[in-house]
């Protein structure tokens, strides 16, 4: 795999030949060319504190948080919209008491009009305004006057709220309604300190990606409606893993509580998704929760279940003979790929593998991040070898055809989304002969190996095998540029239940096919095994490794 | 003494009229600059030393030789006509009795920076600087002095007249052009720093006020040269002085640069009304600090001699006040006035503002305490240079000067209160709020 490229800091910007140096607080850095001083002073390990300025999205220069002294210039610049110069000499809050003293101030006029609520407030915990308020002013206000009062709990859509007294005025929501996705439902209406968001009158801010404004918002004037009030996030459980609702892989941060998925963010990635995150994934994690989960193995005889053990389970599957056919959904991971295509080499007959890969139409909006697919690791499946590239929708349906009628006797199906999203055609088809208890034996016998007792591969299965649900799993997702990422577990898996892969390595028979005892040995093996040397499980958490491919 | 020159007809009848203002000799000027070459009329121009009117005084030749040479984009000319620095209305004088005088201006500097479309965006408020304006327009696009082939030359030349709505940040330059493209008037974010290089639409634009286009037309009629003969060293020319307030005589005075100011206040204007003494003057639209009357003894009115004794000459806007005038009233009327017009777009402004009206108002209501003159001071120096634009200035100046310069017409108000009477005080207002809240529920 000499493909293998370094993995660069996440949010380093993208290559630029040219270097110019410059002196950051007395410090000589090299940095290159046309990047601006926030970015500059990040590379030279310098936070320069900013609220309306993000990376993806056109420059404000509102907030002022950002000022600093610049050697030769008439009053102070701000970092955000100053390009870096050969020779430019810069002095951060770090070195200069002007600079201190400004972003001091501007905390403190940004406070005097807000409400202060944080014991109410869901951004509490993880809000600038608190964090730089602690870092760069914390002293008493000296504003003696009335606050001034604007909408509270307004909705500006379906999914989001806003409260007009919190909100500092960066327009970042206003910027990225305006810029990515190109709907512009927000503005700023009134002036002065009377100024507040505000959804155009016939509208209401329901685009694909409306979910995102609450990631940009530096504060907590927006929040998602669905998680208001839920919990106070340091009580949440917060791991960084990828959404996969789909091939796109969006960086996420996950917070659960409780066993639930309390709030879901994006994570900056600069090569996938910046820091945007359609509403399908973020709202949609529900669907990746087992609706009936079941912890024993299930053998259904003339419609009747009856709880086995995995040793039986196992002892039935191979003495009921070879497989005519694997299903494999589209969301396991590529260690759990690469397993199966060990496994395949070691049989003497080869049974036909089939992976559910369906298409469905996007607007132009949502491809700006959606991919068509459902199916967010094909490409590791692709990685692997187990299908062809050409004609993937094809090759399922070919699969889907021959199960619905009745060609193939013994199917292995992986994966609780092994069968999601049937098409109409075989929807019918399929459900009424999966579900007829009467004629599953004669048709297939279906082992099904998943955590739902409620998906369609379950009700027609002859032997359900319990193993991991897909927020239990880590390991490696493979998405459309060939960037392979890392998909971190959420929750902890049930005891008793085998993991996916150490069901696959138990129907080998006569065969190791790995010497991993858990999930990170998995991987760790699967990096050696496919020539990753040198690559470690950190490096590819923190933004991932492109395997060569294009956007 | 008065010296007339952009004023020299503005008592004719009909002047706005264009029989009237050509029988006077106009458009003279104008047909002879598109015979020459654009270069020499920006030469010409630097050569008269004439400095922009609306209030910052940038050099007017210069400022035209910022535009890029061969950008591939069209050049915009705009006549900035949204005088709505309190104080002012001289700009109203003119376009109200002599449109043409603009209008010839905005030819000649058209034909100078190779501009075939201009605009004069004009102070909404003012409707009848707007008809008379438009009547010029329409009269000069009869008899082809507008619109295709002007004058006979092969020169293609459109002016359109658009109303502002009634903000006064849109008399920035770059809040004007955001405004004129039909966005939020908001200024932009500087560099740029002039919209010469990237203006209306990101192509060339040369933003000039309708004094300054009125002073180019007569310019070219008396020769730079002598244009240059008057006025001081560095402000060249006349000026035109908006006074109001306590004088006898208030309007629209033009005098030559370097007149003395008190000259103009007690000869031109009649002096202070009813035999009073004078405080104060505020000598360039509300926006510039005021001086009190010792400082004004020997200043002349050029720009350099005021920012000397600590002001600008800005727009020219004298307000003058007797010794009657509690400097507290002005400063709480010019705070809500700024507090009313920030736009909201930059923190330091936007809480800024509203904070010093809301101090101003507390100290005239009573509560004020000792330390919130100092208070002023500290906010004046976080919000000064820290704005996106002057607006930052215009109002932390008047505030600041008003509390150093007298201190008398607060020190009675201020009582000794110390901190923990803040926090007092804090209080009271946090259960005000709260019962508020219970009301509105």
């Amino acid at each position: 795999m000499s493909l293998v490229e370094k993995k660069e800091a996440p949010d380093k910007p993208p290559k630029v030949e040219q270097l110019v140096n410059i002196m950051i607080d007395g410090r000589a850095v090299s940095v290159p060319a046309g990047i601006n001083l926030i970015e500059a002073a990040k590379l030279a390990g310098i936070e320069i504190p900013h609220y309306c300025y993000h990376p993806a999205l056109s420059i404000a220069g509102n907030c002022r948080m950002c000022q600093v002294e610049v050697k030769g210039a008439r009053k102070m610049e701000i970092a955000c919209n100053t390009i870096v110069k050969e020779g430019m000499e810069v002095a951060t809050h770090h070195s200069s008491r002007a600079v201190a003293d400004s972003q001091a101030a501007v905390l403190e006029m940004i406070l005097i009009n807000h409400p202060l609520d944080c014991t109410v407030c869901d951004q509490a915990g993880h809000c600038k305004l608190q964090d730089y308020h602690y870092q760069y002013n914390a002293k008493d206000s000296r504003f003696l006057e009335e606050k001034e009062r604007k909408v509270k709990a307004q909705p500006l859509g379906p999914t989001v709220m806003l409260d007009g007294e919190r909100c500092i005025m960066c327009s970042r929501c206003v910027r990225f309604c305006d810029e990515v996705t190109g709907t512009a439902e927000l503005g700023i209406a009134n002036r002065g300190d009377r100024s507040v968001i505000v959804v155009h009158p016939d509208r209401e801010l329901n685009n694909p990606f409306s979910g995102t404004v609450v990631d940009l918002c530096p504060v907590g004037a927006l929040t998602h409606r669905q998680w208001r009030f839920n919990t106070r996030i340091w009580f949440t459980k917060q791991v960084d893993s990828i959404c996969p609702g789909c091939s796109t892989g969006c960086n996420v941060k996950l917070a659960s509580r409780d066993s639930q998925i309390v709030q879901v963010k994006a994570r900056w990635n600069a090569d996938v998704n910046k820091e945007w995150l359609c509403d399908y994934g973020r709202y949609g994690y529900g669907k990746f929760v087992p609706k009936e989960r079941f912890l024993k193995p299930v053998e259904k005889i003339n419609g009747a279940k009856q709880e086995i053990t995995y040793d039986q389970a196992f002892q039935k599957i191979i003495s009921a003979g070879e497989f005519d056919a694997i299903f494999l959904s589209g969301d396991l991971l590529t260690e759990e790929y690469h397993l199966v295509s060990k496994w395949l080499e070691t049989l003497r007959y080869q049974p036909k593998i089939y992976l559910n890969y369906l298409e469905r139409s996007l607007s132009d909006l949502e491809k700006i991040l959606i991919s068509p697919d459902y199916s967010p690791n094909y490409q590791g499946a692709l990685f692997c070898d187990l299908i062809k590239l050409e004609g993937l929708k094809d090759q399922w349906f070919e699969g889907l055809r021959a199960l619905s009628a009745g060609k193939l006797q013994r199917v292995l199906m992986f994966g609780d989304n092994v069968l999601h999203g049937l098409p109409a055609e075989f929807e019918s088809v399929l459900s009424a002969t999966l579900s007829d208890n009467q004629t599953v034996s004669k048709v297939s016998k279906i082992v099904f190996c998943g955590s739902d007792a409620a998906s369609l591969a379950a009700i027609g299965a002859w032997i359900i095998l319990p193993t991991e649900a897909l927020l239990e799993k880590s390991g490696f997702y493979i998405n459309r540029q060939k960037r392979m990422q890392f998909l971190d577990s959420v929750f902890a898996m049930p005891s008793g239940v085998l993991a996916q892969w150490q069901i696959i390595a138990r129907l080998a028979i006569g065969v190791e096919l790995t010497k991993a005892k858990n999930y990170r040995e998995l991987s760790r093996h699967f990096l050696a095994e496919r020539g990753f040397e040198g690559v470690t499980i950190a490096q590819i958490k923190n933004g991932g490794i492109n395997l060569g491919g294009e956007l | 003494m008065e010296k007339r020159i952009l004023l020299k007809n503005i008592d004719c009848p009909d002047l706005h009229r264009l029989a009237k203002y050509e029988e006077l000799g106009g458009y003279a000027a104008a047909r002879a600059a598109l015979a020459s070459e654009p270069a020499s009329l920006i030469q010409a121009i630097k050569r008269s030393g004439l400095r922009g009117r609306g209030g910052a005084g940038f050099s007017t030749g210069t400022k035209w030789e910022f535009i890029p040479k061969n950008s591939g984009k069209p050049v915009y000319l705009i006549c900035n006509a949204d005088e709505s620095e309190p104080g002012t209305f001289k700009d109203r004088l003119l376009m109200e009795r002599d449109p043409h005088l603009c209008l010839e201006g905005m030819i000649i500097s058209a034909w100078a920076i190779g501009a075939h479309w201009a605009c004069v965006y004009i102070r909404g408020e003012y409707a009848y600087s707007y008809e008379r304006l438009k009547l010029a327009i329409d009269e000069c696009y009869q008899k082809g002095y507008l619109g295709k082939n002007i004058f006979g030359s092969d020169f293609n030349f459109d002016i359109i007249l658009h109303r502002g709505a009634g903000a006064y940040i849109c008399g920035e330059e770059t809040a004007l052009i955001e405004s004129l493209e039909g966005k939020k008037g908001q200024p932009r974010l500087k560099p740029p720093f002039f919209p010469a290089a990237i203006g209306l639409y990101k192509a060339p634009t040369i933003v000039n006020n309708v004094e300054t286009l009125c002073a180019v037309t007569r310019i070219f009629q008396m020769g730079a040269d002598a244009y240059a003969a008057l006025g001081t060293e560095k402000s060249k020319g006349t000026k035109l002085f908006s006074v109001s307030g306590h004088v006898n005589k208030p309007g629209v005075y033009e005098v030559e640069m370097g007149y003395p100011l008190l000259d103009l206040i007690n000869v031109e204007c009649g002096g202070v009304w009813k035999d009073r003494a004078l405080k104060g003057v505020i000598p360039g639209g509300s926006s510039m600090p005021i001086l009190t009357a010792e400082e004004l003894k020997g200043v002349v009115l050029d720009y350099e001699s005021i920012q000397a004794a600590g002001s600008y000459l800005g727009s020219g806007g004298f307000i003058v006040f007797d010794e009657t005038a509690n400097m507290l009233d002005v400063a709480c009327n010019i705070a809500h006035f700024y507090a009313h017009e920030s736009c909201g777009q930059c923190t330091p402004c936007r809480e800024g503002a509203h904070w010093i009206e809301k101090i101003f108002n507390r100290i005239a209501s009573g509560g004020g305490i000792r330390s919130d003159l100092s208070l002023i001071e500290s906010i004046a120096k976080q919000v000064e240079g820290h704005t996106i634009c002057v607006f930052g200035e215009a109002f932390v100046w008047p505030a600041k000067a008003f509390v150093k310069k007298f201190p008398d017409d607060f020190a009675n108000l201020l009582s000794d209160q110390d901190r923990l009477i803040q926090i007092e005080r804090r209080k009271e207002i946090g259960e005000r709020q709260i019962n508020k809240g219970v009301e509105l529920s």
